[in-house]
């Protein structure tokens, strides 16, 4: 054990003790007889100095270790307790802690009631090394199974530790912990008693034994998921363990089982379940929040858990009441109508005394609630903001901002929330989330937008953390001008120029640039120079540099500053940081030769960049953390993380399609299709495609995995037949040469379309994987001179409307579709969808299959029963596209929709709505 | 403050019984452990397990007590040997003498140790063991094959013993006992 940090209050009201003076009195363990009283004081000295966090550097550690080896085998018992507890911690510190080996083991057996066999243990695990284990192992063997609990729990605690330099020697003690497992004794437990008048062990009533071979057990057998159902199982049964915290083991390994395992997962469920009415609380919080937590659970799975959880709302110890609210907190993000039932009871906490519950009584309210009770909860939020801790109001600041996003009517009241919050004393880490949950109000939610800018401005005016007053600065240069009444944010911004630092004076240069270039006003355009020239005689290099590039821009006024300026595309940030991690790290050195050419990069207008933004902070509050797990396994990637790695992989297909010399003259890819899997997972060869349009041609990708053993295929290459070859001429394929065992590999197929830019061929691709097919020599390893041709037919795929689209953000949905309207054309189709169990469920498929962006919040349904999704999009051609999907759920006949769809391009709407139908 | 404890009073240690320590070493598998079960009264066990680190005896002779340290045998404990050598009032070094591959090892680690000005003095006897053993080294051979004679600066004895037939150890009890008072 380490206690890498010295604690400076420790020794304060405690006796002064000093390093090097207890390394002085140590010479006394080498006077003869022994005194074991003394001794015992001293060695408690240097526990002490151990615990409190100071070093004996080796050379002291070893003189101290050899004098303290002198004491062994006193007859004192405490004497040998002091003496293996030191040796323990000084393990680690001094040489030749080996030594002590036979001298430590002989006191873990001897008379069965010495009251120093655990402490022996415990000490002999520490001084172990890989190469003599083994010469322990009869002795642990024997300690796991001892019939004294403290002594079988030192046993299998010491194994746990020994693990991780001898897994394959502590895993043959599976038998041994097995029993203690099992073992019902109970007439034991943890005493630390260094009594020096009884030299037996304590009576001990614990059951902990249980939980350490519970750990144990679970370590031996981590990579044996039917050993550990059964385990689970075995020790599940009512009655079979008696320790709670054992039984919370089994809790997270069942359910990290179910979560692996769609197999198990009905067993696992129903164990789970009966856990939540286990008489130990313990066991009921862990069942209910596995069983909250578990993917994709049914809301009639997670009833009983919230049932359960609503019944400890009213229990009298707020622990109990808070360990309840925080799981219903977490279940709250992502299925608030299955907590709608409980609210009620948490209505009654929103002015508990404890302010940790209050605060979570209200997040929870504030997700489960109705529109209508969002000013109440704001109200009483208010009350007591003052109160709590940072971490909290941080906590409530981000349930405000989804709710933002979720209901943009209540925006006001919610504006005013903030800016109220935003004047009060807080951190860096609070300030920022108010801000940024304002910066979503500007960007997301319109009708705010000139109110928000306003407290932010005030904001700005006395705020003490320069990032946030640079990035303020930046959002009121691009949001400022596009205001009715630009002059009012210039004052504020010329306001930093003359009171702040040079960091946010730079950054209000910039700002004040973005007024001045492209205005249309000549007044303000005056005013502006005149502010920019002032700040020539700046102090700082860089805002000179800055105010003179703007002034000369604003002089230029032609089409390339307005584009430098008010730039409203950006590179691809996902990819971008993919790439230049992937730059400084690489490992060949030739890499560095080039520098790195931000070029490549994929850029992306700031509308696309929108609407990922939005997805992604509305998933981000679905709970992305998992419970420790009982193992190390790797942590679920959150929603966020798997958006962007999503983006990350497109583009970089899309960087592979360019390096292909034949595809380069197509120009860039319009959209990238997901990716289609054409076969099972399991068959011979796995087949999928992607599908990238681009503007007069198509290129299917297909992706070719050969998975049968120690067979080589050669000129692998795709025969895709259009169903419809009017449209699509094939030009050419390019095959893969050779395909070895689980090495997958790349063939591309390109259209022509015939019809030319404008048209979007809709049609079935049926495919036939043409290959050679070689046998490997065993003897050789190299493949056979002759193989055979081979057919092998894969599913067909369709080329849809969806294909051709990709989403777009925009904040107004009713403007766009009337504009829409009255342009372009419609389509509309009824669909009955039998196989979706809830709006919810409809809502997200809808919105894939279609390939558009739902607008206005109407990604999350309120209501269960009726739902309008409202949806936009741009073709490949940039024309737009908006849908409005109308739907009903009833239980007998599934989700029910009506699909509007409009298009500013002829024929696209239809073509759309033909990707679903 | 910590409380302060009293020394007995020099009267009460008189009538007392001397305590002595006594290390013994030898390469692994000479049968130091199975001699001091021996000499502790315990059965001989042929099937001993190695040494790690050092065991620990108290041997009881009238009034005095003996300590006897145990120390491991293999190369990796050898360095250690030294430091459980000082201030001991007898060094046993302990040889399998049916084994006659190993003596120059011995010879070798014996002299290393006895050259280290810390033990200068400290009485050392040279036990040969396993005398039960056909092909067995005599005492004098064991004398010339340690060499011996070129250890200077303390008494030196050899005997040759075994303890499987616990033969000749007696006189190695008595041997010892006459340093029980001479502690430097």
């Amino acid at each position: 054990m380490s206690y890498g940090k010295k604690d400076e209050d420790a020794d304060t009201g405690l006796v002064k003790i000093d390093r090097t003076q207890v390394f002085q009195e140590a010479r006394l363990f080498n006077t003869s007889p022994i005194q074991p009283r003394r001794c015992r004081i001293l060695l408690t000295k240097i526990g002490l100095l151990l615990y409190t966090g100071e070093k004996f550097p080796s050379t002291e550690a070893t003189t101290l270790f050899f004098g303290i080896s002198k004491l062994f085998q006193n007859k004192d018992a405490s004497l040998r307790q002091m003496v293996h507890l030191i040796i323990k911690e000084l393990a680690s510190s001094a040489e030749d802690i080996i030594m002590v080996t036979s001298t430590i083991m002989k006191d873990t057996g001897g008379s069965t009631d010495a009251i120093y066999r655990p402490n022996a243990i415990r000490a002999l695990c520490r001084i172990i090394d890989a190469t003599t284990v083994q010469s322990i192992e009869r002795v642990l063997k024997t300690a796991i199974v001892d019939k004294n609990p403290t002594v079988s729990s030192a046993a299998l605690v010491s194994s746990y530790h020994l693990l991780p330099i001898a897994r394959e020697v502590v895993k043959r003690w599976q038998s041994e912990t097995q029993e203690a497992a099992a073992s019902t004794k109970s007439s034991g437990g943890f005493s630390l008693g260094f009594s020096s008048s009884s030299a037996n062990l304590p009576v001990n009533n614990s059951t902990m034994t249980q939980y350490h071979a519970i750990g144990l057990l679970y370590q031996m057998r981590m990579h044996d998921r039917m050993a550990l159902v059964k385990m689970v199982q075995q020790f599940g049964a009512a009655g079979a363990m008696k320790n709670p915290a054992a039984i919370v083991m089994l809790v997270r390994l069942a359910a990290q089982l179910a979560e692996e395992d769609a197999q198990l997962r009905r067993p696992m469920m129903q164990l789970l379940d009966g856990w939540l009415r286990h008489k130990s609380e313990m066991v009921n919080f862990e069942a209910a929040k596995a069983i909250c937590d578990m993917r994709d659970v049914t809301d009639a799975e997670v009833s009983q858990a919230v049932h359960v959880l609503q019944l400890f709302l009213t229990s009298p110890r707020a622990v109990t009441k808070f360990a309840a609210l925080r799981i219903l907190h977490n279940i709250a993000s992502f299925k608030p109508h299955v907590v709608n039932v409980c609210n009620p009871d948490i209505e009654l906490l929103i002015s508990n005394s404890n302010r940790s519950i209050a605060t979570f009584a209200i997040t929870t309210l504030l997700k489960t609630g109705n529109e209508a009770s969002v000013d109440r909860l704001m109200k009483q939020i208010s009350g007591f903001m003052s109160e709590i801790t940072d971490e909290f109001k941080i906590t409530i600041v981000e349930a405000i901002r989804t709710l933002c996003l979720k209901f943009p009517s209540k925006q006001a009241g919610m504006l005013q929330f903030l800016s109220g919050v935003l004047r009060d004393e807080g951190g860096y880490e609070f300030k920022r989330a108010v801000v940024e949950s304002m910066f979503d109000l500007i960007k997301f939610v319109p009708e705010s937008k000139e109110e928000a800018l306003a407290h932010l401005c005030e904001f700005i005016e006395d705020c003490e953390f320069t990032k946030l007053a640079v990035r303020i600065l930046h959002l009121l240069g691009v949001e400022g001008p596009k205001t009715s009444q630009p002059t009012k944010y210039i004052r504020y911004i010329y306001n930093r120029v003359v009171l702040e630092n040079a960091i946010v004076r730079a950054a209000a240069v910039t700002a004040l640039a973005k007024f001045g270039v492209g205005q249309k006003d000549p007044e303000v355009k005056r005013s502006v120079d005149v502010l920019l020239t002032r700040c020539l005689d700046d102090v700082d290099d860089e805002v000179r540099d800055r105010a003179a590039l703007n002034l000369s821009l604003m002089h230029e006024e032609d089409e390339l500053a307005t584009r430098f300026v008010k730039n409203d595309s950006m590179f691809s940030l996902p990819y971008f940081e993919h790439q230049l991690v992937m730059y400084v790290t690489s490992d060949d050195k030739s890499v560095f030769d080039d520098s790195f050419d931000v070029s490549k990069i994929p850029i992306v207008t700031r509308e696309q960049a929108d609407a990922e933004d939005r997805t992604k902070k509305l998933t981000a509050t679905t709970p992305s953390l998992k419970p420790p797990k009982t193992g190390p396994t790797k942590a679920a990637p959150s929603a966020a993380d798997a958006a962007a790695s999503a983006t990350a992989t497109a583009q970089k297909q899309a960087q592979e399609l360019l390096a292909i010399p034949e595809l380069k003259e197509f120009g860039a890819v319009l959209k990238s299709s997901p990716v289609v899997e054409l076969t099972e997972a399991e068959t011979e060869y796995v087949v999928s495609v992607v599908k990238h349009i681009f503007k007069e041609h198509i290129v299917l990708q297909y992706e070719v995995k050969n998975t049968l053993p120690d067979t080589v295929l050669e000129n692998v290459s795709v025969v895709a037949t259009p169903s419809d070859e009017e449209e699509l001429q094939e030009m050419f394929i390019i095959q893969a040469e050779k395909l070895s065992t689980d090495e997958p590999g790349k063939i591309y197929v390109a259209f022509q379309k015939v019809n030319g830019e404008g048209s979007l061929p809709i049609c079935t691709f049926s495919n036939v994987l043409k290959f050679t097919s070689k046998e490997i020599d065993p003897t050789s390893g190299e493949p056979e001179e002759t193989g055979y041709d081979d057919e092998y037919e894969v599913s067909e795929f369709d080329l849809s409307g969806a294909d051709y689209v990709v989403p777009a953000f925009a904040s107004n949905f009713a403007h766009i579709w009337e504009q829409v309207g009255a342009q372009g054309e419609e389509a509309e189709e009824t669909l009955q969808l039998s196989g979706m169990k809830s709006i919810a469920d409809a809502t997200e498929q809808l919105a894939k299959a279609l390939s558009l962006q739902p607008l206005e919040g109407t990604d999350v349904p309120v209501n269960q029963t009726t739902h309008t999704l409202k949806l936009l999009g741009k073709t490949v051609g940039g024309g737009r596209v908006v849908a409005s999907v109308r739907m009903a759920y009833s239980s007998k006949t599934g989700v029910t929709t009506k699909i509007t769809v409009r298009s500013e391009e002829e024929g696209v709407a239809a073509l759309v709505i033909g990707s679903v139908a | 403050m910590a409380p302060t404890y009293h020394e007995e009073p020099e009267l009460m240690k008189l009538p007392r019984a001397t305590e002595m320590d006594v290390t013994m070493i030898g390469l692994q598998n000479a049968g130091k452990t199975s001699l001091l079960r021996v000499l502790s009264g315990g059965e001989f066990a042929i099937d001993s397990i190695p040494t790690v680190g050092f065991n620990m005896k108290r041997l009881q002779r009238g009034h005095v007590t003996l300590k006897c340290w145990d120390l491991g045998g293999q190369p990796r404990f050898r360095p250690m040997w030294e430091r459980y050598c000082r201030n001991v009032n007898a060094i046993v070094f302990i040889v399998d003498i049916a084994d006659v591959d190993v003596l120059p090892m011995a010879r070798e680690e014996l002299h290393s140790l006895m050259s280290q000005p810390s033990l200068d003095g400290i009485p050392l006897l040279v036990l040969g063991n396993k005398s039960d053993l056909p092909n067995k080294l005599t005492v004098d051979e064991l004398i010339d094959a340690m060499d011996l004679k070129n250890i200077a600066h303390r008494e030196v004895s050899c005997y040759g013993i075994s303890a499987k037939e616990e033969t000749n150890l007696e006189a190695v009890l008595q041997w010892l006992m006459k340093f029980a008072n001479s502690k430097k």
